[in-house]
This record gives C-alpha cells, sequence and structure tokens, in this order.
C-alpha cells in the first residue's frame, strides 16, 4: 500500500490525538497559570469565586501541565517512535484512541473536581479516588498498548528508547497507585509522618519515572536522527538507565529534609540526591557526544532545537537540585519562590521544550505534510526560551529575598511589599509562556487539520 | 549488551528495582513508624476537623506549611515540630510554600473575631496581605475554618486560647462601660513604668512620614484612615477597633501607645507588632497617631533622654 496522506493519517491516530490533547492543555494549563500569578498580585480582582480562587487553581495549574501538557506529548512522540523503531504498527489505534479519550476524561474530571473543592489535599496526589481510577485505566491502556507493540515487533533488538519508554508508563502506574492510596478511596492518604514520606516518594517520582525517561528516550530517538550520527555509546545508555532506576526513585526525602522524618532517609535523600550527576551526566554526555560537530543540524531542525536545548535545561537543574538537596543551601532556598524556578525549569524548561520538540519531530511524520509554519514553531522557541530564563531569574530572586529575609529574623508579614515586584515580572513573563503556548496550539491543528502544505 | 535488554529484562528488571526501593524508602519508615503522641498533643473535635476539610477543599495548603523547623524565628517559631504532633493527621499538612505563614502553632495568636474579619477580607486586617478573600464559604464554614484554625499547636493552643477568652469578657465589659471606663481600663492593663514615658522622638516630618507608611500597612483596615475606628474590618470585630479621636485630654502618653502596639491588646483583635515592626517604627507610629488622630502629640518631653544622632 502506497504511504498516501490519508493512510498515513489512519496509522497515526493516536499519536495525532496525543498532540492535540498536548497543544491544547498548554495553551489551558498557562491561562489558568497567568490567572494563578495575578492572584499573588492583585488577590481581590477575582475576588469571592470560589473556583478560580488561587488555592484551587494552582493544583490545576501543576496537574495540567504535568497529566495535560507534557505527558501526553511525550507520549504522542512515544507512540510514533516506538512502532517505528520496532518496525511495526502500533498495536490496536483503537485501543491507543480510547486511551486518549479516557485519558482527556480524567484531565477534565481532574479541572472540574480540584475547581468545586473536591481535593484530598496531597501536593501532586490531590485527585479525588474517582479521578485516580480514571487515571489509572488509561495508563493502563497505554501500558497494554505499548507492551503489544513490543510483542508484535520484527526488530529484535530494543533500543534504548524502548527501554524508557515502557519503564515510565509500567512504573508511573504502579507509583501513582501507591501514591495515591488507592485501597483508602476516603481520604487517599496514610497517617501522620508516613505519609508524607510517601507522597514525595510519589511526587518525586512524577518527574524523576515519568517526565524524565519519556523525555531521555525521546532525545535518544531524535538526536541521533537529526545529527545523523550514530548514538556515542550503547553501554552509556545501558549504565544511564539502571543509574536513573536506582538513584532517581529513592531521594523524594528530600522534599523534607526539615521535617521530624528518620534521619537515615535524610541522610540517603540528601547523599544520593548528589549522586544523581551519575545517571544525568551519562545521558549527557552520550547525547551531547552524538551531537558533536553537528550544532548546525540541530539549530536547522525544529525538533531536534527544542530537545537539544530540553537537555541544556536538563543539565542546569539536575545541578541545581543536587545543590538544593544540600540541608545548609536549603535553610534559604526552601518553601520559597527558588523552588517555583526550579520547578518550572524542569518541567517546562527540560520536559516541557522537549514535549513541544517531539511534537514537531513526529508532525510530519503523521500528517505526511510539512508542518503549517516553521516561523510559528521558531517563534514559539523563542518566546518558551525568553520566557523560562525570565522565570528561573526573577523567581530565584524573589526566592533569595524570601529566604534570606526569613533567615535574618525578617517576619513573613514584611517580605511581601518585597516581592511584590518580582511577581508583577513574573506574570509579564507569564505572558511570553501562554502565548507561546496559543501560537503552538494553532499551529498544531493548521498541520493536522487545515494544511496546505504539499504532500511530502 | 543491548542485545540482552530484552523486553522481559527491562519491565521486570525496573519493577524489581521499583519494588526494591519502596521496600527500603516507604515501607520500611512507615512499619517503623513511632505514633508516640507529643507533649502537646490532643485530638480535635469534630468542629475542628469539619474546618480541616474546609482546609483541605480551599488549598490552604499550597500557600500556608504547617512545619516549624529549627532554623525558624517567624510566626509561631515557639516550638519545633515533632513527629507526634502528627498522629491524627490524615492526610499530613506540611505543606511546601510559605506563600503565607506557617500555621502549626496559629491557635490563640488572635481571637475569634480576627479570623473571622481576615477571612471575610485578609486585607482587612493585613493590608498588605495576598491572601485571597473567603467571604465565599459563608459565614458558617468560615466559623468551622476557624475553629480549626485555633486549634493548631493542639493543648499549647488551648492555653493560649483559654487566656483570649479571658481577657475578651474583660475587653467587651470595659468597652461596654462607656468611653471613660473604657479608657481607662486600656491604660490601666500597661504598666506604671511605660504610663509615664512620653514618646523618646521628635515628631519631625520624618518620624511622621514613616508612622504613617506603617499606619497604612498595618493598621488602616481596623483603626480607619482617618482613626475613628471604622476600618472596613470594623462590622467584624467586637469590641470595635478603638477610635483614636476620643483619646484627646486622656493622658495617652507616648509609653502606653508603644506598650499597646509592642503586646497587642490580648482578647481583642489588636495585634501585637513586636515582631513585625523594629522599637523606632513601633514609637514613629506612634507619634503619627498622636499627631493626626489624637491631636496631642507629647514626643520628646520631659522627662528626656539623649537625643537621637540623627535628629536635626
Ligand atoms: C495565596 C496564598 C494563600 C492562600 C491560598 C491562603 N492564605 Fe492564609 N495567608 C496568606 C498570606 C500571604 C498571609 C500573611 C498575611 C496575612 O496575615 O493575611 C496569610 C495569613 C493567614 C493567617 C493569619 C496568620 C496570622 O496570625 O497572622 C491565617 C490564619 C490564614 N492565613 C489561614 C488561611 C486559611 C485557613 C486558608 C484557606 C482557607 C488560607 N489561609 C489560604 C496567604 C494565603
Ligand atoms: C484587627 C484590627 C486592628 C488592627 C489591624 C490594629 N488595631 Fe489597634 N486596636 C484594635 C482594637 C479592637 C483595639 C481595642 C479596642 C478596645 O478594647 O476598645 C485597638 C486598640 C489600639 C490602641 C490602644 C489605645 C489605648 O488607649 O490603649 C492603640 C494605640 C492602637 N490600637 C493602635 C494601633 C496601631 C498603631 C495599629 C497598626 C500598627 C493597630 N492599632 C492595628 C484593633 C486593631
Ligand atoms: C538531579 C536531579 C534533581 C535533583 C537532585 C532535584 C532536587 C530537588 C529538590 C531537593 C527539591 C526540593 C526543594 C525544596 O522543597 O526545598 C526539588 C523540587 C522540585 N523538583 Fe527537582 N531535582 C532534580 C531534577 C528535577 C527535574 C528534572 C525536574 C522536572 C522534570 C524537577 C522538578 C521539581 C519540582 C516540580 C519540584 C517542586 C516540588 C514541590 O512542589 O515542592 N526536578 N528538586
Ligand atoms: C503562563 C505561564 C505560567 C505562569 C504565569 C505560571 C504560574 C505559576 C504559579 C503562580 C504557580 C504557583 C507558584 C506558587 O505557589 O507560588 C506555578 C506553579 C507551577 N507551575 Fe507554572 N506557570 C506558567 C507556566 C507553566 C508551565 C508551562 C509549566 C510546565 C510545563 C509550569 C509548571 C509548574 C509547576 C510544576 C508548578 C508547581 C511548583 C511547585 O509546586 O513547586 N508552569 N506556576
Amino acid at each position: 500500500m502506497a504511504a498516501t496522506a490519508d493512510t498515513i493519517f489512519d496509522q497515526h491516530l493516536t499519536a495525532r490525538a496525543f498532540s492535540l490533547t498536548s497543544a491544547f492543555w498548554f495553551a489551558f494549563a498557562t491561562s489558568i497559570g497567568m490567572v494563578a500569578a495575578g492572584y499573588l498580585i492583585a488577590p481581590d480582582f477575582m475576588a469571592n469565586i470560589p473556583y478560580l480562587q488561587f488555592g484551587r487553581i494552582r493544583p490545576i495549574h501543576v496537574n495540567l501541565v504535568l497529566f495535560g501538557f507534557v505527558t501526553p506529548g511525550l507520549l504522542a512522540a512515544a507512540h510514533y517512535y516506538v512502532p517505528r523503531l520496532l518496525r511495526t504498527d502500533l498495536f490496536s489505534q483503537k485501543l491507543g484512541l480510547m486511551s486518549v479519550i479516557l485519558w482527556n476524561v480524567a484531565v477534565v474530571s481532574a479541572v472540574v473536581s480540584l475547581s468545586t473543592g473536591h481535593s484530598q489535599g496531597r501536593e501532586y496526589a490531590e485527585l479525588i479516588w474517582p479521578v485516580d481510577m480514571l487515571v489509572i485505566v488509561s495508563f493502563a491502556l497505554v501500558v497494554l498498548n505499548l507492551l503489544m507493540t513490543v510483542r508484535r515487533r520484527k526488530e529484535p533488538v530494543l533500543y534504548v528508547s524502548i527501554w524508557y519508554a515502557c519503564a515510565a508508563v509500567i512504573l508511573t502506574a504502579l507509583t501513582f497507585s501507591l501514591g495515591n492510596v488507592i485501597w483508602r478511596p476516603d481520604t487517599g492518604a496514610l497517617l501522620g509522618i508516613p505519609d508524607a514520606i510517601l507522597l514525595w516518594f510519589y511526587g518525586h517520582n512524577v518527574f524523576g519515572l515519568l517526565l524524565t525517561p519519556l523525555t531521555l528516550g525521546l532525545a535518544y530517538y531524535v538526536i541521533p536522527i537529526v545529527t545523523r550520527n550514530p548514538l556515542y555509546s550503547h553501554t552509556l545508555s545501558l549504565i544511564g538507565f539502571w543509574s536513573l532506576l536506582v538513584v532517581y526513585t529513592h531521594i523524594g526525602t528530600h522534599h523534607l529534609l526539615q521535617v521530624p522524618v528518620p534521619t537515615w532517609l535524610k541522610v540517603v535523600a540528601t547523599v544520593d540526591s548528589v549522586a544523581m550527576v551519575i545517571p544525568v551526566m551519562v545521558f549527557l554526555i552520550n547525547i551531547w557526544y552524538t551531537a558533536k560537530g553537528k550544532l548546525g543540524e540541530i539549530h536547522a531542525d525544529i525538533a531536534g532545537k527544542f530537545i537539544f536545548t530540553g537537555t541544556i535545561f536538563y543539565f542546569f537543574v539536575s545541578i541545581q537540585g543536587s545543590i538544593m538537596a544540600l540541608p545548609q543551601v536549603q535553610r534559604i532556598t526552601h518553601f520559597n519562590n527558588w523552588v517555583i524556578a526550579h520547578s518550572h525549569l524542569g518541567v517546562l524548561g527540560f520536559a516541557g521544550l522537549s514535549a513541544l520538540g517531539g511534537l514537531y519531530y513526529i508532525l510530519p511524520k503523521i500528517t505526511g505534510k510539512p508542518l503549517y509554519s516553521r516561523f510559528l514553531a521558531d517563534l514559539q522557541y523563542w518566546l518558551v526560551l525568553i520566557g523560562i530564563v525570565g522565570f528561573t531569574v526573577v523567581l530565584t530572586i524573589a526566592g533569595l529575598v524570601q529566604g534570606n529575609s526569613w533567615f535574618a529574623g525578617e517576619t513573613l508579614y514584611r517580605t511581601l511589599p518585597e516581592i511584590h515586584s518580582y511577581y508583577v515580572v513574573r506574570l509579564s513573563i507569564g505572558l511570553f509562556i501562554a502565548l507561546a503556548a496559543y501560537i503552538g496550539l494553532y499551529n498544531v491543528i493548521r498541520t493536522i487539520y487545515f494544511n496546505p502544505g504539499e504532500e511530502a | 549488551m543491548s542485545q540482552k535488554m530484552t523486553p522481559t529484562a527491562v519491565v521486570l528488571g525496573s519493577v524489581t528495582i521499583l519494588a526494591a526501593v519502596v521496600f527500603v524508602v516507604v515501607f520500611w519508615p512507615y512499619q517503623q513508624a513511632d505514633y508516640t503522641p507529643s507533649e502537646i498533643f490532643r485530638y480535635r473535635t469534630e468542629a475542628e476537623a469539619a474546618g480541616r476539610k474546609i482546609y483541605i477543599a480551599n488549598g490552604c495548603v499550597y500557600c500556608h506549611s504547617q512545619s516549624i523547623r529549627a532554623i525558624d524565628w517567624g510566626h509561631g517559631a515557639t516550638r519545633i515540630a515533632q513527629a507526634g504532633d502528627y498522629v491524627q493527621d490524615r492526610p499530613i499538612l506540611l505543606g511546601s510554600q510559605r506563600t503565607g505563614v506557617d500555621l502549626s502553632q496559629e491557635g490563640g495568636e488572635h481571637p475569634d473575631d480576627w479570623h473571622i474579619a481576615h477571612f471575610i477580607n485578609p486585607r482587612y486586617t493585613r493590608p498588605n496581605s495576598i491572601m485571597p478573600p473567603f467571604e465565599y464559604l459563608g459565614m458558617e464554614k468560615i466559623e468551622l475554618l476557624t475553629a480549626y484554625v485555633q486549634s493548631l499547636g493542639m493543648k499549647a493552643a488551648d492555653k493560649r486560647m483559654a487566656r483570649q477568652r479571658f481577657w475578651k469578657e474583660e475587653s467587651i465589659r470595659a468597652y461596654e462601660a462607656g468611653i471613660d471606663e473604657n479608657v481607662r481600663w486600656l491604660a490601666e492593663i500597661v504598666p506604671q513604668g511605660w504610663r509615664d514615658i512620653p514618646n523618646p522622638y521628635a515628631a519631625s516630618e520624618y518620624s511622621l512620614a514613616r508612622g504613617r507608611m506603617i499606619y497604612q500597612a498595618f493598621c488602616i483596615g481596623c483603626h480607619g484612615p482617618v482613626g475613628d475606628g471604622m476600618g472596613d474590618a470594623q462590622p467584624w470585630i467586637y469590641p470595635p477597633p478603638l477610635n483614636f479621636t476620643i483619646l484627646k485630654g486622656r493622658e495617652i502618653s507616648g509609653g502606653i501607645i508603644y506598650y499597646q502596639l509592642m503586646n497587642g491588646i490580648t482578647g481583642t483583635a489588636m495585634p501585637y507588632f513586636k515582631k513585625d515592626l523594629e522599637s523606632e517604627k513601633l514609637w514613629d507610629v506612634g507619634n503619627y497617631i498622636a499627631a493626626y488622630f489624637i491631636n496631642e502629640v507629647d514626643s520628646n518631653g520631659p522627662p528626656r533622654g539623649i537625643d537621637a544622632a540623627y535628629e536635626p
């Protein structure tokens, strides 16, 4: 069968649906982020609209960027490269489409339940039990589809991207169930300090076992193709994969260094947060050596550009993370905007940029037509880049102001006027990111549905 | 070597690693957890537990921590958190941001009326606050929320609450006995030594300008823009915020004002400011009230100390 645009279209139903999901929720989530940021400047502006109150929309923003934007974006790419690397088709497009639909039902339910005050009050695990179930079933469908695809493979050797994609969805399905304490539907929580330990084991592994492996898998796939270089070292990918699983999973307690949890746990978390440089640098050396001498190619390819920039942010956020896990440093950085800077650097700068790169890589392949507008994609790249660097600078400064003032004995009320102007700048910079998200949504929709471009 | 990475190896290997990690860093601490209550521990009442649910539903946890660290100085930093404080908490609400203050020892910091005004709109009692207003909850839920907040700190909070209730009765009695009696009572709770001191700093232009800034950032919501006690918080506060204009000719010294600002007036909504404001700022705002609202300034009068180096 000749690969006309139509058959390509049908072949990639799932990837296409995940792409649209990601692009849509990116726009929605940043809009919510703008409202949240607005609250911190003018709390009376939208006073007494319960479902827009800061405490309710903050978890919506966070859940949406994690499970609406970044994860679906990375999954879209995975549903393209996994079959491709295995020289087969996706096990079932119908199953895939079902997983996307259910996924979106879960995300919509999350928005509705959180905005109406149905929350379990545990950061990153606030969704109520029925929504948890939806998420788990969606994950299970994705796992099933990918594993069955692996079973039907015509390529005997599994490339590193496959390991990462499979491990990410399987392990996250497990940690999600565990972290949300699904055997206790009413509260979704343990009692006392162990609840905090479990929560941060899970919360940390949203980044460590979901976003990071999916992103690394994508980079391992795209960077060698874009640079037309073979992967620098398969040994390094092995070391990177297993060390990531061993080290990243057990350091969640670095979120609890100033809380009465057992000291040995804190010691382990701190020491091995520093040891995170091993999986991080192993990956980066591998990818950066693969790209060696080919920066021109990367610059010329929009997907390569996004993803390579993501790896640079991976370097920064991880080194920063290792430093932030030191108790001496956390005396200043904990509890304030420093951490918010780190979060955006990681989730947007590293995983988010890479997810966008993934979309731009697969879109031409899954529609059979070139990207609707390379210019808009470039524009989006620069807007997000300016946004994320701006966020990092401004929020880090605000965090230092807060942390140092408190450490010097100033009360919190006195630091509110001190950080006000940084909050204003943050909101303004947020405009860049929100604009970028809408531009991306437009570009994705035009590429898929109203693309005047010639068939490739 | 990659050939050895069969699907089975990848799946079983990673699940095994995860299981081992969960066993060591989640299950083991869970097994070993010590649920011995701390010395301040007590169980919550039904109303307090209901308030906690409202706290969770409205995401207070994203702005407020409930865990005092060894390095803290600020709000509630009278007691470092212990594992035994949390043995009835499901979920535990430690929080990860301090956009607002730590609330683990909030109970009894203020009387109930302060909290109610603050929940209706935080700017009423704290003009610079960025906390969202919670008027939409309705009075019934705001009262439950207040009950919960007043229980934070458990037995330590109960002690403070007993103090608040005692002085609340006293202050209401004085207020209802009329202006003369109220002003007499207010002065009487100040130790004699302080009552005799005039404001030691000259009511210079500079001092008044600073006093004005402080008044607007801390006091205006209660005492009002013209010092008549008709700030936005007034309808929710009883005894109502003091009308400064009645103080003229009643021998209100700088020392009385300073002392009341420093320690607050327990039982009334009047908070203490000694943690928020350094000494000179308290004297400055005292000068400001005296000059603009009471219209009677005793600053820098006898007995005088040494002049401040910077004063003209
Ligand atoms: C946007 C973040 C934010 C949210 C959400 C929030 N607060 Fe606050 N809260 C603050 C800030 C900032 C302060 C400090 C200024 C002030 O006193 O208003 C504060 C102060 C307080 C205080 C007074 C502490 C004191 O004694 O000075 C209490 C009590 C309080 N909050 C309770 C709550 C409760 C209960 C909720 C949920 C219904 C809540 N807050 C939601 C930011 C927030
Ligand atoms: C939450 C409301 C509230 C805020 C904020 C507040 N006050 Fe008060 N203030 C009161 C109340 C209530 C009283 C006592 C009324 C009574 O018992 O009759 C009072 C009493 C006083 C008194 C006592 C006067 C005397 O004769 O002993 C002074 C002085 C005073 N306030 C100054 C201030 C200043 C200055 C600020 C700002 C730094 C301030 N207050 C902020 C509510 C408030
Ligand atoms: C080596 C890698 C990393 C280390 C050692 C690390 C370390 C840390 C530490 C210590 C904190 C807690 C800060 C505090 O509360 O004081 C933290 C928070 C956070 N990290 Fe990382 N980090 C790393 C990489 C990443 C990456 C790659 C991401 C995103 C994909 C990420 C996302 C986050 C987020 C969102 C938070 C905020 C959690 C909260 O809500 O409090 N981190 N990190
Ligand atoms: C328009 C752009 C955005 C704005 C204005 C914005 C604003 C905000 C605000 C106000 C918060 C709460 C911070 C606090 O409690 O003080 C937040 C948290 C967060 N945002 Fe954003 N955001 C934007 C875009 C994004 C994007 C695109 C991502 C990820 C892809 C992201 C990821 C996060 C995460 C992970 C947190 C939680 C941080 C933590 O708990 O430590 N944000 N954001």
